[in-house]
């Protein structure tokens, strides 16, 4: 089955941790299929599985069996330095801690990307700069990622997922270090970016508001899908 | 990723833990310093060893005599395997690579006396072939132009004006002051002209001159003179040479002191061969022709070595000092070696401490390796970044380094001439000429210099691959993980 940009397709996907003869499953027979533009939440308790399955979509873990589609091509077997080309060009992450550079401003954390995709200068500036001020961060380019506050970092982070202009965004935890109302703005501005370009945002979480405000949630328990709840329209 | 961001990143990286860069650069710079200032003064030795060689002669120029005598066999080489100084070795020689020309050198065996209008002094006369040294003789020339060909041009030595007399005017005065002399004492007597001629050197070039050389033969047992006059013109000076051998020559053409010749031995013993069996005796001699000496030119002094040994090979003798420049590049390739090979030990450990520092500094940066992944640095961007990084350690030492070396090299420099250290290792023969740039303990050469400056970065480069690729390995997923 081929997917377009911004497609995921799981199949019989079975995986587990550790080396040798003690194996810890933690996936069983997953199968999956998130539909470009798609906001899906993945819910599930701790140790369910559901940031595995991330790291499986995101291409940072290979599944012991099954494979994972992404925007049409099969990353489960991709080579390490593939797996980072394609990550350059169609992912964008989000993780809970922000993750960001913290001897580089807002601005140059959101130009990383696009220095490693060779981009000039004057470009990678300009759409760096028209993506923060896009974020909500107008003013605040120059400040170093201490020097701002959760919400604000965060913004960040969606800046810079973003900037690449990739076709599928993973979240994982994205507001679990926030307050309630730091929460709502930030999922509100996932939620515009979703639409404005039509990018795949799959959201680890165990928050109930972000699974509400999803087009899906998918609920993991022990390793195994048990229930996909679509959001009635 | 474009090479100059990739710069940036890493002088970035290099300036956020300055300490710990500074501190391992130290050890890089105290390496390549011990590397480029032992090597400075090796260099700067074999130097002064050299230039106290070339106080006697040029090192390019050497002249050339059949080998006598072989000391590896212990044999003297009889008359008829010995090497004739003739045209054909003049072809030979030509042949050895390194060698830009051969200059056939025959002395006239009298001593001619060279006048110009009063003056007169002794001088030497020497044949050279004008096309073969032109080339190299035009740039010692001081005054006026080398020889054309002409038999009758001359180029004198720098110091034939200088031993010019008036011995005329001489005679005149040593009467007048016998008079005076005798009128007022001893103790008014005028220092005697003890330099010998004019007190300025007078200008010959451009004058004429005349050649005036005396031949002695017997008739009868009765000795017999006679006289010969050779006008010419003086059409150029030599600058000053170090090498006294010449200090009076007299440069003419090789055929007009072989003509010379010829007069002079005329009647020497074969006086009664003369008539009919001249004409095949004088047939002989050009056959047999051969020159006193053959001075040849070596195209750079790196070469003269290689010209050295081929030439004994092929069974001739060398006379110029360069014979010792085997003897003392051997001695200071060993000095080089083990001076070299010391202060690469402190290089060796340096290079330790860049690894050291390179692991440290992923341990402490895995999680921002593991972001730099996931948000698209491939493999090979990883590993670029972190060589650069380490080799930036190595060239800022290697920087720093060169900068030490200079410095300590400038004191050496410093202390050793005003200590008179220099004249002690001058090896006892003495200054070179005056005006000649104060001689060096030490020289760092613009080779030495980039050379220890690109060596330094590429001792940072190799530190760098270990902990390069420990660096690109790293899991993305457990990197981002790790705090």
């Amino acid at each position: 089955m081929k997917n377009a940009a911004g497609e995921l397709t799981v199949t019989g996907v079975n995986h587990s941790y550790g080396t040798g003869k003690i194996k810890v499953p933690v996936l069983f027979d997953i199968n999956l299929h998130i539909s470009k533009g798609e906001f899906v939440a993945l819910c599930g308790s701790s140790g369910s599985g559901k940031s595995t399955l991330l790291n499986l979509l995101a291409g940072l873990t290979k599944p012991d069996e099954g494979s994972v589609m992404v925007s049409g091509e099969e990353i489960s077997r991709y080579s390490e330095n593939e797996l980072c080309l394609f990550r350059r060009k169609s992912m964008g992450f989000i993780f809970q801690s922000y993750n960001l550079l913290p001897n580089l401003t807002a601005l140059e954390n959101v130009e990383l990307p696009l220095i490693f995709a060779g981009e000039s200068v004057r470009k990678r500036r300009a759409r760096a700069q028209e993506i923060l001020e896009h974020v909500g961060l107008t003013g605040r380019l120059d400040h170093k990622p201490n020097e701002l506050s959760g919400g604000q970092q965060q913004r960040v982070s969606i800046a810079r997922a973003l900037v690449n202009q990739p076709s599928i965004i993973l979240a994982d935890e994205p507001t679990g270090n926030l307050d309630s109302k730091t929460e709502q703005e930030i999922l509100t501005l996932m939620r515009q970016m979703n639409k404005e370009n039509k990018t795949t945002f799959i959201i680890v979480t165990h928050e109930q508001e972000v699974a509400e405000q999803s087009d899906r949630v998918i609920y993991l328990q022990d390793g195994r899908v048990v229930q996909k709840r679509t959001r009635p329209a | 990723m474009k090479v100059m961001d990739s710069f940036r990143i890493v002088w970035r990286n290099l300036w956020r833990m300055k300490l710990r860069t500074a501190l391992t650069s130290v050890g890089v710079m105290i390496g390549t310093a011990a590397i480029v200032a032992m090597i400075a003064l090796s260099l700067g030795l074999k130097e002064n060893a050299v230039k106290s060689l070339e106080n006697f002669g040029n090192l390019t120029e050497m002249d050339v005599e059949p080998m006598y005598y072989i000391p590896e066999e212990d044999r003297v080489i009889p008359d008829d395997e010995r090497k004739k100084l003739n045209f054909e070795a003049v072809q030979e020689l030509k042949k050895i690579p390194g060698i830009a020309a051969v200059m056939p050198v025959k002395r006239l065996q009298e001593q001619a006396k060279l006048k110009v209008g009063r003056r007169e002094g002794y001088v030497e006369l020497i044949g050279v072939d004008v096309n073969e040294s032109a080339a190299y003789r035009k740039n010692d020339v001081e005054k006026g132009t080398y020889l054309s060909g002409s038999p009758q041009e001359v180029v004198i030595a720098y110091d034939v004006p200088r031993e010019m007399r008036d011995v005329e005017k001489e005679k005149r005065e040593a009467r007048r002051s016998n008079v005076d002399a005798r009128k007022n004492g001893p103790s008014a007597m005028p220092p005697p002209d003890m330099g010998g001629g004019a007190p300025t050197a007078l200008n010959l070039v451009d004058k004429a001159a005349t050649i005036v050389l005396s031949r002695e033969y017997r008739v009868d047992d009765e000795p017999k003179y006679e006289k010969k006059e050779m006008r010419v013109r003086v059409v150029g000076q030599l600058q000053k040479s170090d090498n006294q051998r010449y200090s009076t020559a007299v440069y003419v053409p090789i055929s007009v002191v072989k003509e010379l010749n010829d007069w002079v031995n005329r009647g020497r013993g074969d006086e009664m061969a003369e008539g009919s069996t001249r004409r095949t005796r004088e047939e002989a001699k050009q056959d047999h022709f051969e020159f006193d000496q053959l001075t040849v030119k070596v195209e750079s002094r790196e070469k003269v070595e290689s010209v050295v040994k081929a030439l004994k090979e092929k069974g001739y003798e060398v006379w110029s000092p360069a014979r010792e420049l085997e003897t003392i590049n051997k001695f200071f390739f060993v000095i080089q070696l083990v001076l070299g090979g010391i202060a690469a030990i402190s290089l060796l450990v340096a290079t330790i401490g860049i690894v050291n520092t390179m692991i440290m500094s992923i341990l402490e940066r895995t999680k921002e390796i593991g972001i730099m992944k996931v948000i698209g640095a491939t493999v090979l961007n990883i590993r670029w970044l972190f060589l650069m990084e380490s080799g930036f350690i190595g060239l800022i030492g290697g920087l720093t380094g060169l900068g030490l070396a200079w410095g300590a090299v400038e004191v050496v420099n410093y202390f050793g001439s005003a200590g008179g250290l220099m004249d002690n290792l001058n090896m006892g023969y003495g200054r070179g000429a005056e005006g000649e740039a104060a001689a060096k303990l030490a020289v760092i050469p613009g080779w030495l210099a980039l050379f220890a400056i690109g060596f330094s970065f590429v001792i940072g480069l190799l530190a760098g691959i270990f902990p390069a690729i420990r660096a690109s390995r790293l899991s993305a997923l457990q990197a981002i993980r790790s705090e």
